[in-house]
């Protein structure tokens, strides 16, 4: 009876000491990927600081070129408008947060064909005189792809533009473009802060203390 | 999903903004601008002329909009209505603390970090191990 007693005891310690070792395991894992989605979070606001700081000093140099008087709060907007840029959330146990710049759902392809044209555009491909018009002809039509692309999303960048006027300064494109990459840096940020307060609520939970 | 009562059918959300004129011109400039029918912004330009009372409306206003899931506040505005901030724990609209260009940003500062900081404190390092 007492063999019995003993093997029944030893089997629930057992038990127990690998339920325990299950928690500790969970809990590591909460506490690595909240201490991962904190450094993520620094890191970002760090790279979110240098666009800022672009973006300030293009702001800056396109007021020195066209006038304090054209690049002012005063010719904004104020009539009923849709924002052009906008979120899309999935409100779940952990929020997460997908930017649609300019109103675009492929966000991706749309952002590598405003690159290459943009690449593009700062780096003109120097024409060879007796390429062969098969080439051209591929060339053109890989142009007239990524134009039609790049058209809706190039227009509402004009227009956003257009508030400072018909003809604005290369600056003003220049931190345009440093703002837009801010507001990906964001929406990382965003997605970070709530992988970081999911992975602190659990570490809590499990700790059984709370900072409220 | 049953979650999505907070956003409009639509799904798609709008980006508030309560900072200063440089940072909203600029964002702006990104298409992130909105104006309603009733002429109400989703940004709050903060310069010197603007009060505290201004500030403290306009996050309460954003904080319970049902289609702004993301608020960028710079911290030194943050600051001004720190207590507002840091009581505020709702999952969306995400508060985002910036850094402005006269005020770098500030980790102690930040309200998300502050939260998270006990993690790391001497009393609950000490209450783990009892």
């Amino acid at each position: 009876m007492e063999v019995v007693d003993h093997k029944t005891h030893n089997l629930e310690n057992g038990q127990a000491a690998e339920e325990e070792e299950e928690e500790e395991v969970d809990e590591n894992a909460n506490v690595l990927q909240f201490m991962d989605s904190m450094d993520a979070y620094l890191t970002l606001i760090h790279s979110l600081s240098s666009n800022l700081r672009q973006g300030w000093l293009e702001l800056a140099s396109a007021r020195h070129s066209m006038g304090a008087y054209r690049v002012n709060t005063v010719l904004l907007d104020h009539t009923s408008h849709s924002a052009a840029t906008s979120l899309l959330v999935d409100e779940g146990k952990e929020p997460h947060f997908t930017l649609c710049k300019w109103g675009s759902s492929g966000n991706e392809k749309l952002f590598l064909g405003e690159e290459q044209s943009s690449r593009d555009k700062s780096h003109p491909q120097i024409r060879h005189r007796g390429a062969t018009q098969l080439s051209e002809e591929k060339t053109t039509s890989e142009n007239k792809a990524s134009c039609e692309i790049d058209d809706p999303v190039q227009k509402e960048r004009s227009k956003s533009l257009s508030v400072f006027g018909t003809l604005v300064s290369p600056k003003l494109r220049d931190a345009q473009l440093s703002f837009e990459t801010a507001l990906e840096t964001l929406v990382e940020i965003a997605n970070r802060r709530s992988e970081m307060i999911c992975a602190f609520d659990k570490v809590n939970k499990k700790s059984g203390g709370s900072k409220d | 999903m049953a979650n999505r009562a907070q956003i409009p059918t639509s799904n798609s959300a709008l980006i508030a903004m309560i900072a200063d004129e440089d940072t909203v011109v600029g964002f702006l400039l990104a298409g992130v601008g909105n104006v309603d029918l009733r002429r109400k912004t989703n940004y709050l330009i903060v310069d010197s002329k603007t009060t505290v009372k201004q500030i403290e409306d306009a996050f309460k206003e954003f904080t319970t909009r049902e289609d702004i899931a993301v608020v960028l506040i710079s911290q030194y505005v943050a600051n001004m209505i720190r207590f507002l901030v840091d009581s505020y724990n709702k999952p969306v609209p995400a508060i985002l603390e910036i850094p402005s260009k006269d005020h770098p940003y500030d980790p102690a500062h930040d309200s998300i970090l502050s939260r998270v900081k006990y993690l790391f404190s001497t009393e609950s390092v000490a209450s783990g191990r009892r």
